[in-house]
């Protein structure tokens, strides 16, 4: 028997309803959480009112321009006083931006140097001020005020960088915002440094600082300032770099109030918002010469940073007219509590940099270099975390995020008719440095890490090699710094500070540009300790580009149980400067040599103890066999490559000893390989029924989509999946527990495991 | 006063000479293969003037000295021997890698965002000629790892078998300790003595740079090293030229720190750019002597806009980490900005912004702006100066370069007319705009950066571009006050001319003047007046061996100071040289908190976070007498000349004006000083075009020198 019910259709409420309901839930808002309205939108505000009429009223592009250059000169003004003033590594470094943002809070004239990651970011807390704060009672936003902010969640790459946001009035109007963002580091998390990764929740991450006021009649609130500095292990930081930011807002105001009063209001909102307007169709344009076509590409991250697995980053790109679409479905789920997620904006954000610095580097910097390109994801995914989801190691799918983006992006690039730069391989994209902290030689408690992060190798180019250590991915003009000054702080020594690293390289007719090798040891402090977080010990996490090849693997080495210190002052001779050797050779008695994977949580350090890594290669561009075997050797010649891996990869033939080149048997053995080649291959049906497996492997934790399938997400096993629409908890179990489970599993086998476990 | 300075730069040959009383200006061009050709050439002028010959000249002269472009063209040319380099191992890469930033060194800033396109400059050391010897010394000097001689030994063999000509040896820390430097020098001589012929010179970075910073250190010492030779014999076969023709005193060479020393206490790095920061000089002496306030001195020319800052109270600008080339290095020049702005720049349509770009291109000299009929196609500011009527076609640059305003017409319409959908003159005047603005913009940055008003100074305009386009760039930032000084056209000789023979040492420290977690102020009075004491003598035995008189020898003491762990340094002038108590400390203190409140805002100032002092300075000079000007200030209004009927009249266009201008035009000649001119209006001289716009007022002074007035 069945029963059969009629469903009565709800009624739809009337406008005045809707109001009512709206009101209510507005005074009912039991937490002002981070405003996904807000959060998803990348594109510029809508034209206001003012600015049209502004608009209208000062529509010379000539004076626009003028205007605009002068506020340009403010914002770098203001940026070199962070740098200058800075006392975060990463203000000296030029992880920075300071910027001029509208009204209603698009970012719309930015520093030219620093990271332009954050010039799609911080427009997200400028806006959540605006629709929170300005009408609230008990906040507002009033000449004088600024606010601070570093909640990702928010709006931000993660929650080491902080943001000082000051408004800017004219005669009791806001006009627009100013604000100056340094990755400041330390912020009292888990682990020091601002980016734990061991963090399982956002609770393990430090300071969550949503936007609010921190400063009143220009000044930093003591209150305030003191909860803060109680917050995190660097106090000291905490205090200079505030009062940094907000200084450098103050002049940057100064040269907006100049503008106001030589120009008035009106042209100061009609240059923001023609400027943005302006950039936005340039891109458009740009975009619309670019072939109509799909390119797919991926790129895998081999760890959480906590546990070894494959986490694919999946990412199609389309062009069509005038749209460029990024369509990252089928990349992994999000990790409930691994640190390795990112909110969508800060993949938006990385992709904004690539435009900006790898594609069209001559725009200006702001909003709208990205606000036409679209970006699509499945919920909850790597790339488009939750807000419950930790992210403070959000690095590592923003940069992998990017590779996929610039893997991409240099298909179409080549087919590009006017093309604003060179056509280029990947850069490498993982920050292979040391992360520290602890107490100093001084007494001080410091955390932050090492400048070596911006020493990622470039890509190879359509034309030349890639250049060594060459920028971050995030910036230009970033400075690996002097060892000599950085020893003046801390309580370790670079026994190895810059030598390029033999044999990690990236090869093709055109190599990547190198990484150099990096090897720290403890000597003043009994306090002292580093954590390294990187992709790449296992699978290069970047992809070559026409036949040429991804950089090899780089993991971390350690050698424990010896005080170098002592061997460097009694037997000299053991110590070898590269790691290739001190592993091969193991020249310490008594020590422990090992191997592990980039993620070392943060481990302290033993005075004498070794910790080794390098700095990772950009990717090759072509056949290797096309390689001038005259370059071969001058690699040979600088160390960048031994004589056996030369031989073996690019087939040429030299004098061991003078390393003349012998042409003839040169051709000869790459015609051999050519040959080889042929013989090896198999028509491409029947490559792809040897190749293709259903699902994927049963040995391996794999995350994301398998094959062409992106509606179905796997989690870590063939059997444990989840639809890309449906978000499900995906949850990695400690690897201690892992550990302790496999050493029972063995106790058990033995006949060991007593019955009282417990 | 009698006495001979020169500035060799790439083109002409400029001298001064200041005899009795008597200042002879005279110009050759340079003579590249033997520089004395063209100082002769020029020195002759300036004796024909005076009546004497040139060994009456020379032998009665209290001084000759040089500043010269040598060194910067050698490096640019890449001209110089095969450095072999010694390092500490494991820092084998870190000249190649040049802080990773290396490779945007002295680009523009589109060039520096340019990722894709980034390539680092060709080595001044090949990599495979870079060896790391085994050592290692710790922040402090102390030695964590003993120097391997044997293995010094081999590095060197191996490097000398490699074909190194020359030995630069930069280990870490050693600006602490120099021991290890020191012994790998006793080391090389040991293997190659100095008096055999296969004696290999050696450059020590320690001595070269007192700073810390592993790679601008080792830099520096290639850059000296590579230079080193070529520097020596030019500047050698300059002095036996002297000695030829009976000059007796020792040479003086102009330093880029802004003072000058014999060729035995100059290294090659110090001569770099010596000719632009004399022209500093030379304006810190004018506003010095003529009273003139704060000063911001430009020099604008074909293709770049030179800005230095001159303020009274005789605060220094100096940069301790400059760009050379393409190279960053530690030395302590006079503070120099260069913009890539310049009557070459080029003008192109902005598509995005629908507007005018101009620069950085530049067209150069060769082919040079598209009225030059040489060939160039693009337009430039000087296309655009010559169409609205500022330039006179058949008189430019003294008629040298016979203008075709057919060219720089044409130019103009097929890059920006249409596009912008105006007429020529319209997007001429577009273009004046653009480069006045960027120009003032740069100006802007700079002073502002320093916590400087524009407003509150005298902009000095020389070059050859200067005193064409002052008024637009004063305008962009509200200066009234515009000097085109005294004997321009040999501006940076007259610098050389007034120089102070000066030694800079310094060194590098970690000394805690307040300690915030201990919160203990500094004590140790003894290690702060040791270590000046030392930097003191060095200086002073400098002197001594250039035949100063001990007693002649003044000091300055100057403390890169900062805040907690800042990057910046503030450089603080402390007028006591000596400390003896809490007081002395404090006064320290309170000196460093002015400045630095001074350029980034009071308030700024963070004690709260530690107060360190990260280099002590010490300044060895002694004073010369300097060649004095007359009083080149305007005549008050009321006793002002009017000038002679104009010699002829031009249709001008100007910014801000809808209509072309009846310009009156007269030659520079024809004004004396005391008259007054109203803009608009043009006064030529051979060598520039002082344009006033409407609005201002030209004044003509004494000594040549020209005011523009506004308000």
């Amino acid at each position: 028997m069945s029963e059969t019910s009629t469903k009565v259709a709800p009624k739809v409420p009337s406008a005045e309803e809707v109001a009512l309901i709206k009101k209510f839930l507005n005074d009912t808002t039991l937490f002002l959480g981070p405003d996904p309205e807000i959060m998803r939108n990348h594109d510029l505000m809508p034209r206001s009112a003012e600015e049209d009429a502004a608009m209208k009223n000062l529509s010379d592009a000539h004076t626009v321009a003028k205007i605009r250059d002068r506020i340009q000169a403010g914002c770098d003004e203001g940026y070199e006083m962070v740098e200058q003033m800075g006392a975060a590594p990463g203000a000296k470094w030029g992880d920075i931006i300071t910027g001029v943002y509208s009204a209603s809070g698009d970012l719309a004239i930015a520093s030219a140097g620093g990271v332009l990651i954050f010039s799609a970011l911080v427009h997200h807390p400028i806006k959540f001020i605006i629709k929170n704060w300005v009408n609230e009672p008990t906040v507002g936003v009033r000449d004088g005020d600024g606010f601070i902010h570093n909640d990702s969640r928010y709006g931000n790459v993660h929650n080491t960088d902080q943001s000082m946001i000051l408004p800017i009035f004219h005669q009791g109007k806001l006009v627009c915002w100013v604000a100056s963002t340094v990755h400041e580091g330390e912020n009292g998390a888990i682990e020091p440094g601002g980016m734990p990764s061991m963090a399982e929740s956002p609770s393990d991450e430090g300071l969550k600082m949503c936007p609010f006021k921190v400063v009143e009649n220009y000044q930093i609130k003591r209150d305030i300032l003191t909860f803060l500095q109680n917050s995190v292990r660097e106090p000291k930081l905490q205090y200079e770099d505030m009062k940094v930011k907000l200084f450098a807002c103050l002049r940057i105001k100064q040269r907006i109030e100049e503008t106001l009063n030589s120009d008035g209001p009106e042209a100061l909102v009609a240059t923001l918002r023609t400027t943005m307007e302006n950039v936005r169709a340039e891109v458009k344009r740009r975009v619309s010469e670019w072939p109509d076509m799909t390119v797919r590409t991926y790129i895998i991250q081999d760890s959480t940073l906590r546990e070894n697995c494959v986490v694919k980053i999946n990412c199609k790109l389309t062009k069509t007219g005038d749209r460029l679409i990024f369509d990252f479905r089928g990349s992994s789920p999000e990790f409930t509590n691994r640190a390795t997620n990112t909110i969508l904006a800060g993949l938006k954000g990385m992709l904004a940099q690539c435009f900006l610095c790898y594609v069209w580097p001559d725009l200006p910097r702001g909003q709208a270099a990205f606000a036409p390109i679209e970006v699509i994801t499945d919920p909850h995914s790597i790339v488009n975390s939750s807000y419950d989801a930790p992210n403070s190691q959000s690095l590592m799918s923003i940069f992998t995020g990017f590779t996929a983006g610039q893997h991409a992006v240099a298909k179409f690039l080549y087919s590009c008719p006017e093309k604003y730069t060179k056509v280029h391989a990947p850069t490498f994209n993982m920050i292979n440095t040391f992360i520290w902290g602890g107490v100093s030689q001084h007494g001080e408690t410091l955390g932050n890490l090492c400048a070596d992060l911006n020493g990622m190798g470039g890509g190879a180019r359509s034309d030349t090699d890639g250049e060594h250590a060459l920028a971050p991915i995030f910036a230009t003009m970033a400075d690996i710094g002097e060892q000599e000054l950085n020893e003046e702080d801390v309580p370790f020594l670079q026994l190895v500070s810059k030598k390029m690293t033999r044999d990690a390289i990236a090869p093709g007719k055109y190599r990547g540009g190198q990484g150099y090798t990096m090897i720290v040891a403890t000597k003043d402090s009994e306090q002292w300790g580093f954590m390294t977080t990187a992709q790449g010990a296992k699978i290069p996490p970047i992809q070559g580009l026409f036949g040429g090849y991804a950089c090899g693997c780089y993991p971390l080495s350690k050698v424990k149980g010896v005080d170098v210190y002592d061997v460097l002052q009694n037997e000299p001779h053991k110590f070898k400067h590269s790691i290739e050797e001190i592993m091969n050779d193991q020249p310490f008695e008594g020590a422990t040599y090992s191997t592990y994977h980039m993620g070392m949580g943060f481990e302290i350090s033993k005075r004498g103890e070794l910790f080794m890594i390098s700095q990772g290669a950009g990717a090759g561009y072509g056949d290797l066999l096309e390689r001038d075997p005259a370059s071969v050797i001058r690699d040979i010649e600088e160390g960048l490559m031994s004589q056996g891996v030369a031989e073996r990869l690019y087939k040429v033939k030299f004098d061991p000893v003078t390393l003349a080149i012998n042409q003839e048997a040169t051709d000869a053995a790459r015609d051999a390989e050519r040959k080889a080649r042929i013989a090896r291959s198999v028509p491409y049906a029947e490559f792809i029924k040897s190749w293709n497996k259903p699902t994927p492997p049963t040995h391996l934790q794999y995350f994301g989509c398998w094959g062409d399938d992106i509606t179905k997400l796997y989690m870590g096993s063939a059997d444990k999946f989840r639809d890309a629409d449906t978000p499900r908890p995906n949850y990695m179990t400690h690897p201690k527990d892992v550990r302790i489970a496999e050493l029972e599993a063995r106790l058990a086998a033995l006949g060991a495991m007593g019955s009282d476990k417990q | 006063m009698r006495r001979v300075s020169v500035d060799i730069g790439g083109t002409f040959t400029d001298c001064f000479v200041v005899w009795d009383g008597k200042h002879i200006e005279a110009k050759a061009l340079t003579t590249h293969h033997n520089l004395a050709l063209g100082f002769n050439e020029a020195l002759s002028k300036a004796y024909h003037v005076l009546g004497l010959e040139l060994e009456e000249i020379l032998s009665q002269v209290d001084s000759v000295r040089y500043a010269t472009t040598l060194g910067t063209n050698a490096l640019i040319e890449h001209k110089g021997p095969k450095i072999g380099m010694l390092v500490t191992a494991g820092f084998e890469a870190t000249v190649p890698l040049s802080r990773a930033r290396g490779y945007g060194e002295g680009l523009d800033n589109l060039g520096q965002q340019d990722l894709p396109n980034a390539q680092r400059p060709e080595p001044l050391v090949l990599a495979h000629m870079i060896r790391g010897v085994r050592e290692r010394l710790d922040f402090q000097g102390e030695q964590v790892m003993p120097l391997d001689e044997e293995d010094v030994r081999t590095q060197i063999r191996e490097l000398v078998d490699r074909g190194a000509e020359i030995i630069v040896v930069a280990l870490v820390n050693s600006v602490v300790n120099p021991v290890n430097e020191q012994r790998i020098e006793e080391i090389l001589l040991e293997e190659y003595p100095s008096h055999l012929l296969g004696a290999i010179p050696i450059i020590l970075s320690h001595q070269v740079a007192g700073r810390k910073g592993e790679y601008v250190r080792a830099t520096s010492a290639v850059i000296d090293g590579y230079l080193h030779s070529t520097m020596y014999h030019a500047l050698s076969a300059l002095e036996q030229n002297l000695r030829a023709h009976k000059y007796e005193k020792p040479m003086l060479v102009i330093h880029n720190s802004g003072g000058m020393a014999q060729l035995n206490s100059t290294d090659a790095l110090q001569t770099i750019h010596s000719g632009p920061v004399s022209g500093i000089a030379a304006s810190e002496h004018l506003a010095m002597q003529c009273d003139l306030g704060n000063v911001v001195a430009t020099d604008m020319g074909g293709t770049s806009y030179d800005i230095g800052i001159v303020v009274e109270g005789g605060i220094k600008h100096y940069d301790f980490n400059p760009v050379i080339d393409r190279w960053l290095v530690s030395v302590p020049m006079v503070h120099l900005v260069t913009l890539g702005a310049g009557g070459g720049s080029i003008a192109s349509y902005d598509r995005m912004y629908n507007t005018v770009k101009c620069g950085p291109e530049s067209a150069g000299s060769d082919p040079g702006p598209a009225c030059y009929d040489r060939g160039g196609m693009n337009p430039t500011v000087t296309d655009a100066d010559l169409l609205l009527g500022y330039l006179d076609a058949a008189n430019y640059a003294g008629g040298s370069i016979p203008l075709n305003p057919r060219r720089a017409k044409a130019a103009i319409e097929d890059a920006l007319c249409d596009d912008l959908d105006c007429e020529v003159i319209e997007a001429a005047l577009l273009i004046r705009e653009k480069v006045d603005a960027n120009m003032a913009n740069g100006l802007f940055t700079e002073l502002r950066a320093r916590g400087y008003d524009p407003k509150e100074f005298t902009m000095l305009a020389y070059g050859g571009n200067g005193p064409l386009h002052c008024c637009g760039i004063a305008q962009n930032l509200n200066i009234d006050r515009i000097l085109a000084p005294p004997l321009s056209s040999v501006f940076s000789a007259v610098g050389a001319g007034n120089m102070h023979q000066l030694h800079i040492h310094e060194q590098s420290l970690y000394m805690v003047l307040y300690d915030s977690n201990t919160r203990h102020l500094f004590d140790d009075y003894a290690r702060f007046n040791s270590i000046v004491a030392e930097l003191k003598e060095l200086g002073t035995q400098d002197l001594q061996r250039q035949g100063v008189p001990r007693e002649d020898v003044c000091h300055s003491l100057e403390l890169d100071m900062r805040y907690g762990n800042q990057l910046v340094q503030t450089t603080a002038v402390i007028p006591q040289h000596e400390v003896h108590g809490v007081s002395d400390v404090m006064a320290i203190i309170t000196q460093f908190s002015n400045d630095y409140g001074k350029r980034f805002g009071e308030g700024s100032q963070a004690p709260e976070a530690g107060i360190r002092i990260n280099t002590i300075r010490v300044a060895a000079f002694v004073r010369h007498e300097t060649v004095k000007f007359e009083n080149i200030k305007p005549v008050p209004a009321e006793q002002r000349t009017t000038p002679p009927a104009p010699g002829s009249r031009r249709k001008c266009w100007f910014v801000g004006h809808d209509s072309a201008f009846d310009t009156p035009v007269w030659s520079r000649d024809a004004i004396e000083p005391g008259m007054q001119i109203a803009g608009p209006a043009i006064i030529a001289s051979e060598v520039t075009t002082f344009l006033v716009d409407p609005g201002w007022t030209f004044v003509a002074a004494k000594q040549g020198a020209s005011w523009f007035l506004r308000g």
